[in-house]
């Protein structure tokens, strides 16, 4: 319908650059249009007769577009086209071969439906006008001779890193277009822009022909989990499960986390809407230190299309460390008792405390070493940043000297350890925290003013952010969590404390009887650590008001204590950029050193020493990098599928400045059962940003004429008359034919 | 004069107790001993700690003391003078005035640190045992006091037993924390009553050697002290009569200051 109204195909509009042929200015044009409107419009008013109101301007408008048209297409408008040359082109075809697309879809898989696309008409009408050259990709190009050859085995897709290839070989070629067959399942994450912007450079368009449908028709696919890459053993962890399905919608499904195949957490969900994301997260016990492989799953559903998308792995080093907290508390309270049992019964923590008994005495316990920090609180950096966390009680500002405040800042901020202020009498606002160099590590505003710590019995309630945390994370059930909560003992004492800071987030309220509510738990990150405010001292109730065998307390404690340490990082962190290397063996391994100070080394001995999944040992150097001091990278091959620990050790001189683990896996095959869909928006986008067309399987036949439109390649200019399209005709013919029937209806003809 | 006392205590208990429903304040009972000390100014001041003392049923042992039982001995004198102490010697924020609390309710469970005296005459309801396991298996301390000889050991024995049919009495070691938290009393004496002014001995009954004995919990922490064979509430009541003689005053200070602070610790 658009060819023949217009003449040409969309692609010569969408291409093309609009010209005027005649000579004459364009500025005559306009003045001839306005005179021709300026001269209508004293012929109507003078000869209107019975029009009246609004009726001769419409006339009026309808004589003059009618005017403009006709002077318009005296100056002879047209579109001038770059076209390529027949015969002296070359188109490049690639047809994808992974085995994404040997998914059947009614009677054919989608290679055969490709094959069928080109044998059919594409590449004859292709071979007329220019030289072909066929491909298939996986992972990367490769030239074939037909579409006979392709076997959609591949086992991961790179479109970039193939049309990357393909343009990279045909440098000395006339390349006048690509054709890419794909259901654009790329297992890289996509076309990165250096790849866009390289075939951008070279005007080649991207021509694109979509297979697959764009959903499934009953499927239900995990496309993502996200877990800590570090835990603590014994502590709790979050699985966010993020899925989508198709044609179960309201149904149930069972989502699971296994740890070599022993089922460790399980949920019950209903499925939202058909391809609605959904996330639901599931809690476990991260159990004994060591490196841990995670299935995550959701059972198959009956009549499931692919059920190779319904489970994936993930990594997490359950570390050996023991975090270690300090507690400075200013006097003796039951809060510090009872917190000490809860750190106590923890495995995988140390609480070491430091009790203002009396005046000048300081009763100390938890420290392995019986003279350590035998002096009282540090003074020197090596001395507090020996530890990962720090809990502030019941004890003044003044308390600290300034280098102490000084110290504490740097903790979080430098160090990367954890501080919890708790309320108090001597705490907050009333131990002079509001006018301290510490009052900007604290996440909330505290009041200038005095008379603010309570003993009063208090009730108290979980934020929803609050209800979504870990710390306050009793039951795994959420909903069981929040009600629990509800019927927990109130709190003996509290502060008052102004509003949170900006960033911060409130986990639980305070609800004093007459008065407003206020944030009683609330956290921040500050620098590369983080900081809380508890607000009270009187916890302590949730134990003597509950039965001996209630262990709320204990787990609350404990899981706000792994918050201030479990992502404290130690003298030497490992990390690589990608835990799972799906279908590729490079892998970068990165470390940071730092000294007991935690200041960065930038001299140090730094090796990697990589057990992998055969038991097989290698070590590599990691060598220094220029964008910061005390960061380490070194590139490794991993030559087999399977689970990696990299053990990174620095040293400098003879000193060990410290380990750190870091593991990765590689999967070969796995990327290719997820997001089987055909990608329409990943083939539109990049057929939109290089100047192609996208084409379902279903239209593809226009592509052979409209691929001659290209800029690439060797070309020819053309220019191609617009005044003789069909629907210039028609427009006059309507202008004239409307003001006709007007004229009739109000009897002026 | 002891009806006045009672009536004037029950009516300031009940108008704070509808003010503060949820915790029970101060609240005066007649004393059986006859050095009546005033109502300090503060009694009503909310703090971290309150000397809570326990109001136990002397049952068929109670005929020596009458109606009221032997709680109250050396109440209230003995618990406002200690606390002067605590107040003047620790930073633990201290109420001038005691708590007395009894097992038939839940509101011991407020007042983690419980004092005794006279457990030789204690006679505790099956409902009272079930309280005070609960109450130290919850992290209650429990410090027993001023019992002597082997016939008072029994009836305590026999009371403490029905509380931990399992748990064994033993010896504390002189290198527990409990004698060292706060001050280092590794070498003890035995602490005598008031007795000692009449007769000149230390000891009362055949309980010659003292014993500082303890129930333990599962992780190795004291749940019941247990000051046998001397009695430390009569050298806290008596610590500003000069016939008292200081070095047992001091001892049990800072017996009971060590006690408080181990169980705000441990």
């Amino acid at each position: 319908m658009f060819e023949f109204l217009f003449k040409y195909p969309g692609a010569v509009f969408q291409k093309g650059q609009f010209v005027l042929l005649a000579s004459w200015p364009v500025w005559i044009l306009a003045l001839g249009v306005i005179a021709a409107a300026g001269l209508l419009l004293w012929h109507v008013r003078r000869n209107r007769g019975s029009l009246t109101g609004a009726r001769p301007l419409v006339i009026w408008m309808l004589e003059t577009a009618m005017i403009a048209l006709l002077l318009f297409l005296l100056w002879h408008p047209a579109i001038s086209i770059a076209t390529l040359r027949p015969q002296q082109n070359v188109v490049a075809v690639l047809v994808d071969d992974s085995r994404s697309m040997a998914i059947q879809e009614g009677s054919q898989t989608r290679s055969a439906q490709a094959a069928a696309v080109l044998d059919n008409k594409l590449l004859a009408a292709l071979g007329k006008k220019f030289q072909v050259r066929l491909y298939r990709f996986g992972k990367e190009a490769e030239r074939m001779q037909k579409t006979s050859q392709l076997t959609a085995s591949a086992p991961a897709t790179r479109l970039g890193d193939s049309l990357q290839q393909v343009l990279a070989e045909s440098s000395t070629l006339p390349l006048g277009a690509v054709v890419l067959l794909s259901d654009g399942a790329d297992n890289s994450g996509g076309i990165d822009l250096d790849t866009i912007s390289q075939i951008r450079q070279r005007r080649i368009p991207v021509h694109t022909i979509g297979f697959g449908r764009e959903k499934a028709e009953k499927d239900i696919e995990i496309t993502d989990a996200v877990l800590p890459v570090h835990a603590l053993a014994d502590s709790r962890l979050s699985a966010l499960v993020t899925f989508r399905q198709y044609g179960y919608a309201g149904q149930k499904a069972l989502v699971s986390v296994r740890d070599a195949g022993k089922v460790v957490a399980s949920r019950e969900v209903q499925l939202k809407a058909d391809g609605a994301p959904q996330s639901e997260p599931l809690l476990f016990n991260a159990g004994l230190a060591g490196p841990k492989t995670l299935e995550i799953s959701i059972d198959p559903l009956p009549g499931e299309e692919n059920r190779n998308n319904n489970s994936l792995r993930r990594l997490v080093d359950v570390e050996t460390r023991k975090p270690r907290i300090l507690y400075m508390e200013g006097e003796p309270r039951w809060e510090f008792k009872f917190i000490r049992r809860a750190a106590e019964d923890d495995r995988s923590l140390q609480l070491a405390s430091m009790l203002r008994t009396t005046q000048n005495k300081i009763y100390r316990q938890g420290f392995d070493d019986p003279h350590e920090l035998e002096e009282g609180f540090p003074a020197k950096p090596e001395e507090l940043f020996a530890f990962d966390g720090l809990i502030v009680g019941s004890a003044e500002a003044n308390y600290f000297t300034q280098t102490q405040q000084d110290l504490i800042k740097e903790f979080a901020n430098r160090r990367g350890g954890g501080i919890l202020f708790l309320g108090g009498r001597f705490a907050l606002a009333e131990g002079g925290y509001a006018h301290s160099p510490l009052a900007e590590l604290l996440p909330v505003q505290v009041p200038d003013t005095k008379g603010t710590f309570h003993r009063d019995y208090s009730s108290f309630e979980l934020t929803a952010q609050g209800r979504a945390s870990l710390i306050c994370r009793l039951l795994e059930d959420p909903e069981r969590n929040a009600v629990r909560w509800t019927s927990m003992p109130q709190i003996a004492n509290y502060n008052d404390v102004g509003e949170a800071k900006p960033g911060a987030i409130v986990l639980m309220d305070v609800l004093p009887a007459g008065r407003h509510r206020m944030p009683l738990l609330v956290t921040e990150n500050y620098g590369r650590g983080r900081t809380a405010v508890f607000s009270t001292s009187g916890t302590w109730r949730w134990v003597m008001s509950q039965d001996h065998t209630d262990v709320t307390h204990k787990t609350f404690w404990q899981q706000l204590m792994r918050y201030l340490v479990s992502d404290s990082p130690s003298r030497v962190a490992a990390s690589t950029p990608r835990a799972v290397l799906a279908d590729e063996t490079k892998v970068t391994l990165h470390a940071e050193v730092r000294d007991k100070a935690f200041k960065p080394v930038p001299n140090a001995v730094v090796e990697a020493h990589i057990v992998g999944p055969d038991g097989a040992s290698t070590s590599v150097e990691m060598t220094p990098l220029p964008t910061g001091e005390g960061a380490y990278a070194a590139d490794w091959s991993a030559e087999k599928p399977g689970s990696y620990v990299a053990e990174i050790v620095a040293g400098r001189e003879k000193e060990e400045l410290g380990r750190a683990i870091a593991i990765f896996r590689r999967e070969d095959g796995v990327a290719e059962n997820f997001h089987t869909a055909q990608n329409r928006e990943l083939l539109g986008k990049l057929a939109d940003e290089t100047g192609g067309r996208y084409y379902s399987a279903a239209n593809a036949g226009k592509l052979a004429d409209e691929i001659s439109y290209s800029e690439a390649g060797i070309t020819t200019r053309e220019t191609k008359d617009l005044w003789d399209m069909p629907a210039v005709f028609l427009l006059a013919l309507l202008l004239r034919g409307s003001e006709w029937v007007l004229r009739r209806r109000w009897g002026v003809v | 004069m002891r009806r006045r006392l009672l009536i004037r205590g029950s009516l300031v208990a009940i108008s704070v107790t509808a003010l503060f429903a949820l915790q029970a304040t101060f609240r005066e009972f007649p004393a059986l001993e006859d050095d009546h000390v005033p109502v300090p100014p503060d009694a009503y001041e909310k703090t971290e700690w309150a000397f809570a003392r326990l109001m136990y049923p002397s049952g068929k042992n109670a005929s020596v003391f009458g109606r009221t039982g032997s709680w109250p001995t050396d109440y209230p004198k003995a618990d406002r003078q200690f606390v002067q102490g605590v107040r003047r010697l620790t930073r633990i924020h201290t109420r001038s005035s005691e708590q007395v609390v009894d097992l038939d309710g839940d509101e011991v469970f407020n007042w983690p640190w419980l004092y005794a005296v006279e457990m030789g005459h204690s006679s505790f309801t099956d409902a009272q045992c079930a309280k005070l396991r609960e109450y130290l298996l919850r992290g209650g301390f429990f410090m027993c006091d001023d019992f002597h000889g082997s016939g008072e050991w029994n009836v305590f024995l026999e009371s403490i037993q029905r509380v931990f049919p399992d748990r064994p009495i033993v010896e504390i070691d002189n290198h527990d924390p409990i004698f060292h938290v706060l001050y280092d009393i590794g070498d003890r004496i035995q602490v005598p009553g008031i007795q000692y002014w009449y007769t000149g001995r230390i000891w009362e009954k055949d309980g010659k050697t003292p014993h500082w004995r303890a129930i333990y919990d599962d992780h190795g922490r004291v749940m019941v002290a247990i000051c046998f064979n001397q009695d430390n509430g009569d050298a806290w009541e008596w610590a500003d009569h000069p016939r008292y003689p200081e070095r047992y005053t001091s001892q049990a200070y800072r017996m009971g200051i060590n006690y408080i602070i181990y169980a705000m610790t441990h």
